[in-house]
């Protein structure tokens, strides 16, 4: 809009006389008014992606009908935890998802009971034993997650569980000849032993001498069964126990039926999870995070109790999974209690994120595929799973389910950061008081206000100031003119007054408070001889106070 | 019933076992870490010395400089992976023991990838022969083993005691908040810590290496036995490792003689359990002094 080129004048009165070339001189850009007024309004505050946004989907409300509130029977649950809550500005009922993972979960369900479907015929035995191991491995890590992160206590032994309940139903199995329905069930029993064996140093223990000692146990159980004879130190492993596969079936079928027992499986250890962490136990041992049991207990928290009774139901668990891997692989092998076994599961684990049942089962698929499925890669799968954990451990404080909240955290931060470093403030508000505050229009003045003050404050210059004390009042150039009228209708920091001590002798300025009763304060130790000179101390005064806002 | 046979084999196993523990109890006291990659350590420093017997020379004092070295190698890798990023992060000694154990999985995969699941064997460093002492026959192994690592162990512990760099290591140990405060760098200890500990842990492969193999997986169950020492000798006191040692030492050599060599383990971690119930901050833990990092 702006010429940037200097324009040139021309004679208009030249054309008079054409015999001389007209005169010329050069002139100043003609700016047009518009620019000025738009580089007044222009919004200039840096203005950041800041302040809170809600990602929550908002469904429609109902209409007249009563909302549905369908409970799980045994709970008082409902399916979908929904909020219910008034837009204020289309003032229409909505209601909101709180939390979506029982959504997930289903669609997840949904996924893993059609995946063989979608499974290439080429690598139909891999995938679908792999898929097989995923379950039962999902259900150890579950009923081990309920050990590490509902009761805090960091055993490295389930494994060590699981392998003496395998070992322990094979050897029964081979010498009584019980049915594989059996297994289990004797499974637990001596997962519950075991549990009892192993439970009892934990009431003492704390951390990591817990840690320490259990990986000892591991150790043990491993020399032992790869020593004792009749463990199968031969024949590296113990097998011949019943399964619970249908004898006439062909292969396909038979990996689909092992893969879907192995998915029920899984379930009961969701099941198992949900109930404990979800209920009276978990939420007990949740109040009481670690460092802060002593306060837990001088409250009336039993958390020891709690503890030990979560390490043994799932002890119990472990067992009962043993059984059942007993009878899935036909026996027991030592790699159960080998330390790269107790290791991967750490992976899946800690990958996934500890404390959270998502965690565990996700964990479990992303190892089991590279463990399982990406079998030519060799040792290097496990040095691709060990650098996976590396990075979650280095980098992300709960695993990959952690992420988002590690995220928001991070981003929180940065926010407060970026409002610590805005130097600027003036009476304008922060984006993230702004969000939070319900009438909008104050918003706005606000902001239009420190515009206005900003601009008043370029037009006090040694020249209005001397106006103003030649003429108080009378006739103003157009600076002066603004600041009174700025002055005359803003509120003001202090409501100056002119107090008249004695008539065209002594005037003072006085501040009113506001409150009745109460004396105007002085506000400075001088007397001023005419009305004209107390109201330009008045002016002066305002001027200052406008300056400093 | 040798008694003497005993007595020379359960100071020998103490002192490796003690070199181990020492070097458990160490990290964990001063850095508040579980160095659970102390097997892959050991390994590794197994494998520098056999390189360096195949490549430079077969003298027992290279061999055994070069699995040092190695071992103080592996020791400042996992203090740069597994210390230094993560040590004033919050929840770090779990953390810290689980990037030690991802360390341990990579690095022995690494192993195994690079030299095969074959194992090595180490020149025998002091000779063949054997020595009578008060009329109890030592193999030269034994001998050596026990002799170096008692040398090499009273060197560093006097080291530790009267350097500089001792007492900002022990000042650590004490109280590595106020280390901090009066201007003792965690991470440049963590470093020396570190390297400290790896070369005890490739004093003790180099040692443990004249009776047995160097191999990927060597490592775990030594590192197992040193956690369980440390264990019941208190972690963080090097006394008590010292008595831990010799308890578990006298414990194998007596089982493996009198029941037969595949009860060791369950009679050690009967034995352990037994002591960790009745104390459970190990023999020279002291109960309300658990490092809390």
């Amino acid at each position: 809009m702006t010429d940037v080129a200097q324009p040139v004048w021309i004679d208009p009165t030249d054309c008079h006389y054409p015999e001389h070339p007209a005169r010329e001189a050069a002139t100043n850009p003609y700016l047009p008014h518009q620019v000025t007024w738009n580089e007044t309004r222009a919004f200039k505050p840096a203005m950041h992606p800041v302040g809170r946004l809600r990602y929550y989907y908002k469904w429609p409300g109902h209409g007249g009908r009563v909302w549905w509130r369908k409970r799980y029977w045994p709970t008082r649950r409902r399916v979908l935890q929904i909020r219910g809550e008034y837009n204020p500005k289309t003032m229409r009922r909505e209601k909101t998802i709180v939390d979506k993972r029982p959504i997930w979960w289903t669609l997840a369900f949904i996924a893993m009971i059609l995946a063989p479907a979608v499974v290439p015929a080429a690598g139909w035995n891999t995938v679908m034993s792999a898929a097989a191991v995923f379950g039962i491995y999902a259900a150890i890590n579950l009923c081990w997650m309920l050990i590490i992160g509902t009761a805090g206590i960091f055993s490295l032994a389930s494994y060590a569980v699981v392998g003496a309940a395998a070992y322990g139903t094979t050897y029964l199995a081979i010498q009584l000849g019980l049915p594989w329905w059996l297994l289990p069930l004797i499974g637990a029993l001596i997962g519950l032993a075991f549990g009892l064996i192993i439970g009892l140093p934990a009431m003492r223990l704390d951390g990591f001498y817990y840690a320490l000692l259990t990986l000892g146990v591991v150790e043990l159980c491993r020399v032992y069964v790869v020593q004792s004879r009749e463990f199968g130190s031969a024949t590296g492993g113990l097998y011949g126990a019943p399964s619970y596969l249908p004898a006439n079936l062909g292969q396909m079928p038979r990996l689909l039926f092992s893969y879907y027992a192995a998915l029920a499986l899984m379930a009961f250890a969701l099941v198992v999870y949900r109930f404990i962490d979800g209920k009276r136990l978990g939420r007990v041992l949740r109040m009481a995070p670690e460092k802060r049991e002593a306060f837990a207990q001088a409250c009336g928290v039993d958390f020891v109790r709690a503890r030990i009774m979560v390490f043994l139901i799932s002890s119990t668990a472990l067992g009962l999974i043993g059984g059942f891997y007993a009878c899935h692989f036909g026996g027991a092998s030592p790699n159960l209690f080998s330390f790269d076994t107790v290791l991967l599961s750490l992976a899946m684990l800690v990958i996934g994120g500890i404390g959270r049942s998502e965690g565990a089962v996700a964990g479990t698929a992303i190892v089991v595929f590279i463990d399982r499925v990406l079998i030519d890669l060799g040792p290097l799968r496990y040095m691709l799973i060990g650098a996976i954990m590396l990075g979650v451990v280095l980098f992300l404080r709960e695993g990959l389910f952690g992420i988002k909240r590690q995220f928001r955290t991070w981003r929180d931060k940065k926010k407060s950061e970026r409002r610590a470093a805005r130097a600027e403030k003036g009476g304008e508000m922060l984006p993230e008081e702004a969000t939070e505050t319900e009438d909008k229009d104050l918003i706005y003045f606000r902001r239009f206000d420190k515009m206005q003050r900003d601009f008043l404050k370029r037009l006090v210059t040694e020249t209005v100031i001397e106006e103003h004390r030649t003429r108080p009042l009378g006739q103003h150039s157009e600076a002066l003119e603004r600041l009174l009228i700025y002055f005359r209708r803003q509120g003001q920091v202090d409501k100056y007054a002119i107090m008249v001590l004695e008539e065209f002798r002594a005037y003072r300025i006085v501040a009113l408070s506001g409150h009745r009763g109460t004396a105007p304060r002085v506000v400075e130790d001088r007397n001023y001889a005419s009305p004209d000179e107390a109201y330009h101390a008045l002016f002066l005064r305002r001027v200052q106070d406008l300056l400093e806002s | 019933m040798n008694w003497s046979f005993v007595l020379s084999n359960a100071t020998t196993l103490a002192c490796i076992y003690g070199t181990l523990a020492i070097g458990i109890s160490l990290t964990w006291s001063s850095l508040g870490l579980v160095n659970m990659a102390f097997g892959f350590i050991f390994a590794l420093s197994g494998y520098g010395a056999w390189l360096a017997s195949l490549n430079i020379s077969a003298q027992p004092a290279v061999v055994m400089a070069a699995g040092i070295l190695t071992g103080a190698f592996g020791g400042l890798i996992v203090c740069l992976l597994a210390f230094i990023p993560i040590h004033d992060k919050p929840n770090f000694p779990l953390r810290a023991l689980i990037a030690t154990l991802a360390i341990s999985l990579i690095g022995n995969q690494a192993l195994l990838w690079y030299f095969g699941p074959r194992a090595k064997s180490l020149p025998k460093l002091f000779g063949n022969w054997n020595a009578d002492i008060f009329g109890v026959i030592v193999t030269s192994d034994k001998l050596g083993a026990s002799a170096s690592a008692i040398v090499l162990l009273t060197l560093i512990l006097l080291w530790m005691r009267s350097s500089r760099r001792g007492l900002e290591i022990r000042a650590m140990m004490m109280n590595p908040h106020a280390a901090s405060i009066v201007g003792i760098g965690v991470r440049r200890t963590g470093f020396y810590v570190m390297a400290l500990t790896g070369s005890l842990a490739g004093l003790a492969s180099v040692l443990l290496a004249q009776t047995y193999y160097v191999a990927p997986f060597s490592g775990i169950t030594p590192m197992v036995k040193g956690l369980s020492i440390a264990l019941v000798g208190g972690l963080g006191s090097v006394p008590g490792a010292v008595i831990g040692a010799v308890i578990i030492g006298l414990n194998e050599a007596l089982t493996s003689t009198l029941l037969g060599g595949q009860y060791v383990l369950i009679t050690q971690f009967l034995l352990i359990i037994l002591v960790l119930l009745v104390r459970p901050r190990g023999i020279a833990g002291l109960l309300d002094k658990a490092r809390e990092a």
